[in-house]
């Protein structure tokens, strides 16, 4: 297990991947839970990661509600973001950064 | 002419060719790790792509320094290029080689402190005001050394052994920490490859075979770093 306080690479890799990990899309709560972040850091996050393409919102009806639900979606330009965050992780796993 | 310590005459370029390897992996290391910068703007990138830039310009000044000491139209040329702004009675003077070679050992130093406090596994390494203020007193020692290692070249490779012996050990933590990791081994064993090249270089002084010796190894650890470097970015 991951000991003291995540970078905020490793935030940003955490929150993908737990996308990533649910099939590319999971409900804002679950990605709450998943990636350990409080409400209001996940929001900040997720703001950044949207301006810069990486996740994006999508809205879907649900039965028995009036207001549509939504689901945060891993884009390609996120899932390759994935990939260079894996090498990254390796480059500072082995150069102890 | 001024020469830091006599070396096997038969090796002359061979050294220069080493040292341009070691260039271009340091080069390309610190692209990478400036990239990491770019995107993650984490202080630790830049400063590890800084010093891995010193260990480029290092090499570079000693690579200048040699080819005009090993070749006379080297010599030649670089004396036609700053004629018009030296005259044309320019000698190298003792000035010149100290000047470069000082410029080589105090950023290889530079560098090696460098890595050695960033790879120190502190959450708040080099953001703290004292620890930024002490590395102002470490800048003021390697310039010392760097003046005095001019005259006594052991010096230098003995500070730089120290400095990476210091830097091994965190790599040697750094792969206990991360359950092994084959590249964090690599990283530790490239370091030591370095460190031994430096240790070997102190003694050339007795046997200058050693200047030999002491290069193969540099380049081994080099090469081990673009190893590593290639498995880690492929």
């Amino acid at each position: 297990m991951a000991t003291g306080r995540r970078s905020r690479l490793e935030l940003v890799f955490d929150i993908l991947l737990a996308i990533q990990n649910k099939g590319g899309k999971i409900k804002p709560t679950h990605l709450m839970y998943k990636s350990n972040l409080s409400h209001k850091l996940l929001s900040q996050y997720m703001e950044e990661l949207i301006n810069k393409e990486l996740i994006m919102m999508e809205e879907f009806q649900v039965k028995k509600r009036k207001t549509p639900s939504k689901v945060v979606v891993i884009t390609d330009k996120g899932l390759g973001f994935l990939e260079e965050f894996r090498r990254i992780r390796e480059f500072t796993d082995a150069f102890g950064l | 002419m001024y020469q830091l310590f006599t070396t096997p005459q038969w090796f002359n370029g061979f050294d220069l060719v080493f040292e341009s390897l070691g260039l271009i992996i340091a080069l390309l290391i610190a692209t990478y790790s400036w990239r990491i910068y770019k995107i993650s703007k984490e202080n630790k990138f830049a400063y590890f792509s800084l010093a891995f830039i010193m260990v480029a310009f290092s090499l570079l000044s000693k690579s200048v320094a040699h080819a005009i000491l090993y070749f006379g139209p080297v010599r030649e040329n670089v004396a036609g290029v700053l004629a018009p702004a030296l005259g044309n009675n320019l000698q190298f003077a003792d000035l010149f080689y100290r000047g470069t070679f000082f410029l080589q050992m105090a950023s290889m130093l530079g560098a090696w402190l460098l890595i050695f406090f960033v790879s120190q596994k502190s959450r708040e390494r080099l953001k703290r005001y004292h620890e930024v203020s002490q590395i102002a007193l470490f800048v003021y020692l390697i310039l010392l050394v760097s003046i005095i290692a001019n005259f006594k070249y052991f010096v230098f490779y003995l500070t730089s052994a120290v400095i990476l012996g210091m830097a091994v050990l965190n790599y040697y933590k750094n792969y206990l920490n991360n359950r092994r990791n084959k590249n964090a081994f690599r990283v530790m064993v490239a370091f030591m490859f370095i460190l031994f090249s430096n240790i070997t270089l102190v003694f050339v002084f007795m046997f200058s075979g050693f200047y030999v010796v002491g290069e193969v190894l540099l380049l081994l650890g080099f090469l081990l770093l673009l190893y590593t470097y290639v498995k880690v970015v492929r």
